[in-house]
Parts: C-alpha cells; structure tokens; sequence
C-alpha cells in the first residue's frame, strides 16, 4: 500500500485502508445528507425576500407585537369565575411567540433543577425507610406517555381536579381552587416530565462525588448548607447543568404541552406549536417567515447545547482526580430533614408520579369528567389487538424504529470507532460533534427542512421521500430517517462507552497476529462491546417508539402509515372518549418501555440511565 | 535470513519528538535488547518495527525487503504487548489459535501447533480456560504462546515480566532465553531493567530520550560505557565531576577536587569529564598500576555477600564495594582510609547536560 499525507491527515493513518475510510465517511456523508444539507436549505429560504438576500423575514418577526412583544398583555394569575365559584386562575404573560418559549424554556430549567437536584440529593445523601421504594417511584415520571401524560396533567389542575380536591377540599391549604392553564400550563406539564432528566444527572453527579473531598472540608470545619454550597453543590455542576440545558432544550421543541393546551390561546404562541400549526395547515413550506422562526429557534437550542459542551469540559478534569470505588456518603436524616422529606418530597413525588398514573386510569376507564375517572373497562386495551386502525400504527411504528435503529447501530459503530480509534484525524473532531448535534435540533426544524428539501431538490423531488407526491410518497422512509438522525446521540454515547472500555491494544494484537482491519473488527472489537450494542439498540429502539415531532407532522400525511404518536396526537385532539384509547396506546409504550430498560439491565447488567447529555 | 535493520528512524507525536533519528541493525537470531529509562521510547520503537505505527521519516528492513509501511498484518513481526492484550472473550486455545485460524491453517494443524505451543510455554491443560482465569504469569505465557505458533519472523517483547513478581520473572527469563534458543528465532526485547537486560541479551542498545546511546554486548557496556548516561545506567556506580589538566597523547591527567591522577586513557575533545568507577573495582591495597585516593571512612553498609564502604574525598563521596571483611577489618567510620584503583578501571568519559 502507498503511503498518503491526506489520508494520514483526514483519517489519522497514512496507509488509506478502506475500513477506517468507511468509517469516517459513511456517518460523515449520512449526517451531512441528511440533516446538515436539508436544515441549511431549508433555513436558506428565510434570507430571501422577493427575490433578494434580505433580513426582511426576521424584522418581520420582532417588528411584529405577536411574535416579540417585550411589553407583556394578559395575566400571570387572575381571580376569576367558574362554575360559579371563584378560582385562581393561572395563565401567563404574553410576551410574544418569541420570548414566550425562551422563557417558558428557561422556567423549565429553573423548576426542573430545583425538583431534579433536591430530589438528587435527598436520594443520594440520606437513607430513611421506605428509600428503595422511593427509588422505584421515582423511575415511573421517565416513562414517556407522549399526549397523555399531558393529558392528565391538564385534568390534575383544573379547578375540580386532584390537585384542588386534595389541598383545597381536603386539606384547606388553598383559600380558593386554583386552575392552571395557558402557558403556566405548558411549564407545570414539562415540568413534570422533564424533572427526571436533572434527577438522573445530578443523583449521577453526587454519587459520583469523592467523599474525601466533602470529608476534608468538614475537617476545616465547614458544615451543612455551607458545606452543600461551597463543595458539594460545585463539584455536582456540571452534571446538574447538563441535565438542565437537555430540559431547556426538549422544553423549547416540545409540541405535546402547546397542543394538549391548545384550548387556551396563549398555549399556542409557542415557536414549536407555530411552526408546527403552520405545518399541518400547509403554510410551513416554503415559507420563509416559519424558516425565519426555525432558524431563531435552532439557534437558541445550539447556544445552549454549546455552552452547556464547553462548561462541561472545562470542568471534566476536577472529576479525573477521583480514581477507584468509594462508598457514597449517606447519613440519617436529622427530624427536620425527615419532615422535609416525608411533607415535602414524598407528596411532590406522588404528584409528579400520578400522570403516569392517571394514563393507565385513563387506558381503564370510559370517562373522565371532574376529579376521577369513571366506568371500567377494558375495551381500551382491548383494542390495542383487536382494533385495526391501532393495531396498524402499532405495527408501523415498530417497522420505522426497528429500520431505524439498524441505521443508528452502524452509523454509532462507525462514527465513534472512527472518533474513538483515530482521534488525530482531523475529521475525528468534526465527526464527533456532528453525531452529538442531533440533540441540539429542534424535531420540528427537521421534519420542516425534510419536507422543504425532499419536495423541491433533485434526486429527492418526486422521489418516495417527497411528501408533495401524492402517489409514492412514503413517509415511513422520512420517518426512518429522522429517527436515525434525532435518536443517533443517544446510541452513539452508549456505545462509545463500550469502546473506550476495550484497549486498542486487543485489536492492534490481533492485526499484528495477521488479522486485516476488517477481521480485527468483526473477531474482537464487536464481541467484545455486543452487550454496549444491545443497549443501544434498546435505548434507541424505546425512543424511536415515542418519537413525536417528526411523527405528528410527516408521520401524519396519509393515516395508512401513521406511526404510534401520530395517531395518539389525531385521538387526543378528536371526538370525546377517544383520548382513552390514546392513554391505551400510551399504557402500551409505557409496556414496551419498562420491558426494554429490563432487558437490557438484566443483559447488560449496567444500569441504564435513559438520558443525558455529554 | 531475518536481519532487521532500522534506518534514521523519526517519530513525532504532538510535537514532542519521540524518536530522534535512531539506527540500529539486529542480527539473525540474535535476542536483541532495547534498554533504557521509562520515557525514552522504547515501545515506540517496537510498535514501528511491528507495523503498529509509522515513522515520519525512515526505513526498515527485514532482510533486504523495505517494511517500513507494510501494514502490520503483512509483517510477521509479532509484538507480545505490555499488558498481554488477551481477548478476554476467548479461551486460552481460541486466544493462541487466532493467528493460524488468520492464515487458514487445516483444523487438525491447528490442534496440533497449539498442543505444541502451549507446551512450550508450560501451559498444556489450561486449554478451555478463560483469561481472566488465569494468574498474571500463566497470561504472559499465553500471550507469548500466542506469538509464537505463527512462526514469527522476529518477535518483539515489550516489558514482559513488569507486571510478575520477582521469584516468577527470574524464572520467566530464562525460559524466555530458553525458548528462543530452541526455536532459533530473532528476538527484540524491550526493558528498563539493566539487570534483566543483562541477564537475558546477546546485545543492549541502551536508549536515551529518543537516540540511541551505545551498542554492545552486555560486557562492553557494563565494562566500557562510552557515554556518561549509559555509565551511570548500567547499576550503582561512581561518576565523579573533573577537569583535565594535562594531556599527552592518549593519556591525560585529571583533576577534581584536590586531587590528581594521571595517566589515564582519554582522547575526545572536552576538559569538562565525568571519571565513572564501578565500585567492585575499587581496592583497599596498591597494585602495580594504581592510583590512590586518601580520605576518610563516612560509611560502612553491610549488605550481606558484600560490604560497601563511603569514603569521603573533600566534599565528594565515592562507593566501594568489598567482598571480603578482612580487606576491611580494620576501617571504622570518621578514621582515614585510602582506596586504591587500577588506571584501566577509570573510565574517562566527556561530562554530558543529563
Ligand atoms: N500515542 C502517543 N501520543 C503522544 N505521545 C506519545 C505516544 N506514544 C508515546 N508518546 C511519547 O513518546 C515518548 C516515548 O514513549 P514510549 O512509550 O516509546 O516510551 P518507553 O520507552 O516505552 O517508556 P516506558 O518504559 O514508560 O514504557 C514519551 O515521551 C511518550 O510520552
Ligand atoms: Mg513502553
């Protein structure tokens, strides 16, 4: 073989060798195609105005008081009447389509944070009875419900919900019910949703802690808060923010709050639902002012994402002096740290459990008026296998996510074998962050550019994938597609793991033993990471499943190939009745979800934990 | 023929230069030791010569056959890595039979050249274990086996007996010795231990921060260091700071501190020397061509086979080494003493920036 200065600059190895150059390329070429190339023409579109670059689109949008409106209309909370009883409702200051979802984003984060890190460290410092089954409840709000968790949330605090029915009638801790709706809605509901993220970060970030560390500043003499503010609290930072800048993120994309809301108007004047609402009624393609929109948001999910990677790195060295296994600090709780955690923590987590809850009532149940359920049965679940409509989505939503996750393997494999093995090419760099990117890009930015590119550039147009044609257009394969590229972080960073853990030097042996690189791969490097694999592919495979942007947008062209979320969405916002059978279908995937993370603890005998970011 | 010859070898990582142009030509059969202190790139150099990594400027030879960019699957020279690199997904058969299983060798073959390596190496009955079943010997031996049933043309040993206990490494090292007496092969091996190097080798390159500081057998370089480092790498010995003062010819006369000795062997160009003596050299008698150094006693050690006495020379301290107590029945710590050395056992070595 000849010797080659650009191969050894690219790809890190003088010799050109057809593996490491697949390796490279194949996820290079797949994530430039596929979310690089249709997100930037996409995009392209807001610059132009009658022909012309301009930033017209843009002055449009914060010229206008309905998309940027820094002087706020409408009330955060106002007594008002219902059902002839007045009731505190809560509803949100209208800022504008714009500074509404930063906002609503950065409420998240803020609640999120607290609930997450005060539950972190209750669990990770104190041991009192009934921890373990704490641990187990706190598992269930990861379960993800898409719609009718949201759903319950919604039901939960209205004026004759749970909520009120608990801590106004009950408990008289309220002087009026309380109702919450609008945008403070949209913030409870992710709230709740999103909280675990943070939990799992931070109760990750304190165990990891070294207890010398917090021993050391005892022995000076530091103590409780002070000590919890000054070492303990720092050292869990990074972790923590990384939780949260995720939250922020979903927080910013999610269409399920704004829709599940939709009733009151400001729920609406969110970047997510008015890209989307524009979406389903036609007018996103092509339109510059929603490309306009698209970038403005895509760029705050970026600055957030990047921060958040450039914090965290800063800070990765304070955790490198730890070295090998400690045991974790755990105390008894002092009594006042015990009525904290029995009066607050135990009821906030009851709460933050009973959407998940309240689906599987729901799934059960015919009706839902006022504070319970009402009417068993078990036609709900009956219809899962019995009803054609949802057998059908069940079935192509398994197809899209099993396609897809065999694209999300290879693509994990290549990109972090190239990116882990050859980390002086200088396309490692450019790899490794193009993989992890995903997460940065809002599901909705995405089925928008798919639509726009598929539908107007060559070899594309008129292809399967253009939706505009009404003959072929399969959106199963866009679906695929978009899932490989959202749900990519999440195996990659599974699987990466897995082959930091294997020495280079077990393949360089089997390559000096004769071995090509190919047989080095296949013969040693893939036994020995199958279980970081099967993962993966779980992980990917539950959230392909729940995927819900892409799902409810291009998944929701033509009802034959709806995947799973599509028709949740259509059931929820129908005919009454009908969101029973989506809390059904959300039961199901709360079935797969648990069966899956099973598996592959059991398997892997790792514990998975979901998600997280860096 | 497998003579393995490396030219100018230059490897960068980074910007820190790893190799700085080293040159060295290992004879057929020969076992060949790369020594020197952790850092100097050792391991470097026997990746390069496996294939595992490439020099950015250079060559290599096995025979008269250019290897310097054969991918390491085509060279045949098999490294045994410092850790093993075991597959731990692989029993100890499948672990040695990997390299023939490559080159399609008949099943039945295979058998057969495992039984034999495993043989060689102690190991028969250990077939079906995992790696991790076994001790950190028994995997060293594996490893070894595992290179060895494909027949290498050089096999290339870095550090191999860092991770055993000391009873296990003596051992280890001549069966290593032994192994590669039966099979007649070319042997490169890397430590950092001289007393291994030793030992073990028909020829030491000893290794300084990327160059290659001597060549020899390991009597040349014990007895006739030609720099100051690989003196004062090769064991405990005294390296005394002096100037010369006199030259005349070949011979010259030295100074340091009050004291002179003349004629001694030195020819290169500096003043600045360092004067290394091995302590076992040093006597408490005269002899016919000795020089002699007064001073007094500020330390007996007992070692047990041997007793080292410090005498203190104005402000420098210089080691002997007695085998005998008689020699040194009558010294006693503070009291004078007079060490008494051959000219021939003085080494006059220019002083290097170490
Ligand atoms: N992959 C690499 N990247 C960067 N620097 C390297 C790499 N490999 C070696 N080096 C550097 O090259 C120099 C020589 O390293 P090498 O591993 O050859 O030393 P060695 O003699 O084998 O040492 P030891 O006895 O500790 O094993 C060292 O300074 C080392 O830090
Ligand atoms: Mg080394």
């Amino acid at each position: 073989m000849k010797v080659s200065k650009w191969s050894e600059r690219l790809f890190g190895t003088p010799l050109p060798d057809p593996v490491v150059i697949t390796s490279f390329l194949f996820p290079l070429l797949y994530l430039v195609a596929f979310l690089v190339i249709p997100v930037i023409v996409m995009l392209g579109t807001a610059f132009e105005y009658n022909g012309h670059l301009s930033l017209y689109w843009f002055r449009s949008i914060f010229g206008s008081s309905y998309y940027f409106n820094p002087h706020p209309s409408d009330y955060l909370v106002k007594t008002i009447e219902y059902g002839g009883k007045e009731v505190y409702h809560f509803y949100g200051w209208d800022f504008g389509v714009v500074l509404n979802s930063i906002l609503v984003s950065i409420s998240v984060m803020i609640l999120t944070t607290l609930l997450g890190t005060f539950f972190a460290f209750i669990m990770a410092r104190y041991d009192f009875p009934g921890k373990n089954i704490m641990r187990v409840l706190l598992f269930i709000p990861l379960l993800v419900t898409p719609f009718v968790n949201v759903v319950v949330v919604k039901k939960m605090f209205l004026p004759d919900g749970i909520i009120n029915w608990i801590f106004y009638e009950h408990l008289h801790l309220f002087p009026k019910p309380i109702w919450i709706d609008g945008l403070v809605g949209v913030i409870i509901a992710q709230t709740i949703t999103y909280y675990p993220i943070v939990y799992l970060n931070a109760y990750a970030s304190f165990i990891n802690i070294d207890p010398s560390l917090e021993e050391q500043a005892e022995n000076l003499g530091s103590r409780g808060f002070h000590l919890f503010r000054t070492v303990t609290l720092p050292l869990a930072l990074p972790g923590i923010a990384s939780g949260a800048i995720l939250v922020g993120i979903f927080s910013l994309e999610d269409l399920a709050a704004p829709i599940v809301f939709q009733g009151s108007a400001i729920a609406k004047k969110l970047m997510s639902y008015q890209i989307y609402s524009s979406f389903v009624s036609g007018f996103a393609v092509g339109n510059p002012q929603m490309a306009a929109l698209a970038l403005i948001m895509l760029t705050i999910a970026l600055i957030m994402f990047l921060a958040v990677r450039w914090y965290v790195g800063l800070r990765q060295y304070a955790m490198l002096s730890k070295g090998g296994r400690w045991k974790p600090r755990v105390a008894k709780p002092k009594w006042w740290q015990a009525l904290i955690i029995a009066f607050v923590a135990v009821p906030l987590l009851l709460i933050t459990i009973f959407p998940q809850i309240g689906v599987v009532l729901l799934a059960f149940s015919k009706t839902w008026y006022g504070t319970w359920p009402s009417g068993f049965t078990l036609e709900n679940m009956k219809a899962i296998v019995t009803q054609p409509d949802i057998e059908h989505v069940i079935l192509n939503s398994v197809l899209y996510s099993t396609a897809a996750i065999v694209i999300i393997i290879l693509l994990s494999l290549t990109a972090s074998y190239a990116s882990s093995r050859f980390k002086k090419a200088k396309l490692a760099p450019i790899l490794d962050s193009l993989a992890t990117i995903p997460i940065a890009v809002p599901g909705i930015v995405i089925a928008m550019s798919y639509f726009f590119f598929f539908s107007t550039v060559p070899p594309f147009k008129g292809s399967i994938l253009d939706p505009t044609n009404l003959l072929y257009f399969f959106p199963g394969a866009a679906l695929i597609l978009a899932y490989s590229i959202r749900r990519l972080p999440f195996a990659a960073r599974s699987i990466s793991a897995g082959l930091q853990q294997v020495h280079v030097s077990l393949e360089e042996a089997a390559m000096n033993l004769g071995a090509g690189r190919w047989k080095a791969l296949t013969s040693i490097l893939l036994p020995l990471i199958s279980l970081n694999l099967l993962g993966g592919a779980m992980l990917s495979f539950v959230y392909c499943m729940s995927e819900t942007s892409v799902g409810i947008t291009l998944g929701s062209i033509n009802s034959t190939w709806y995947p799973i979320t599509a028709k949740m969405r259509e059931l929820i916002i129908g005919a009454v009745g009908s969101a029973n059978l989506a809390a059904a279908l959300g039961v199901f995937l709360m079935l797969v979800q648990i069966t899956a993370i099973v598996i592959a603890n059991i398997i892997t005998k790792q514990r998975y934990s979901f998600i997280g970011l860096t | 023929m497998v003579d393995v010859k490396l030219e100018n070898i230059v490897k960068t990582f980074d910007g820190t230069t790893a190799l700085k142009g080293i040159s060295l030509h290992i004879k057929h059969k020969e076992l060949f030791t790369l020594l020197g202190p952790s850092g100097c790139g050792k391991s470097t150099t026997l990746r390069i010569i496996a294939g595992l990594d490439y020099p950015d400027s250079g060559h290599i030879y096995f025979g008269d056959e250019e290897v310097t960019y054969l991918p390491s699957y085509q060279r045949g020279a098999v490294l045994v890595f410092q850790n093993y690199a075991l597959w731990p997904h692989m029993t100890v058969f499948d672990n040695v039979a990997y390299g023939l299983k490559i080159r399609k060798v008949p099943k039945e073959e295979i058998k057969r050249k495992v039984e034999w390596a495993l043989e060689l190496v102690k190991l028969k009955g250990f077939e079906n274990r995992y790696p991790t079943q076994l001790s950190g010997g028994q995997q060293q031996r594996v490893a070894i086996a595992r290179a060895l049933v494909v027949e290498p043309k050089v096999l290339l040993l870095d550090e191999p007996l860092s991770n055993l206990d000391a009873k296990l490494r003596l051992e280890m090292r001549s069966e290593i010795r032994r192994i590669q007496r039966e099979l007649g092969i070319t042997v490169i091996y890397v430590t950092h231990d001289q007393e291994e190097a030793m030992a073990i080798s028909d020829r030491i390159a000893v290794m300084n921060v990327g160059t290659v500081e001597q060549v020899g057998t390991p009597r040349d370089i014990y007895e006739r260091p030609k720099t100051e480092f690989v003196a004062s790498f090769m064991g405990k010995t005294n390296v005394i700071p002096a100037k010369v003062v006199e030259r005349n010819g070949d011979k010259v006369t030295v100074e340091f501190e009050s004291f002179r000795l003349d004629g001694l062997h030195y020819t290169e160009k500096s003043d600045n020397v360092v004067l290394v003596i091995r302590p076992e050299r040093i006597k408490f008698r005269p002899g016919e061509n000795t020089v002699s150094l007064e001073g007094t006693v500020d330390l007996i050690e007992y070692y047990g086979f041997f007793t080292e006495v410090v005498g203190l020379f104005g402000e420098t301290r210089i080691i002997a080494r007695a085998i005998s107590d008689k020699e040194i029945a009558n010294l006693r710590p503070t009291q004078p003493v007079t060490f008494y050395i051959d000219r021939d056992d003085i080494i006059v070595l220019p002083k290097q920036n170490l």
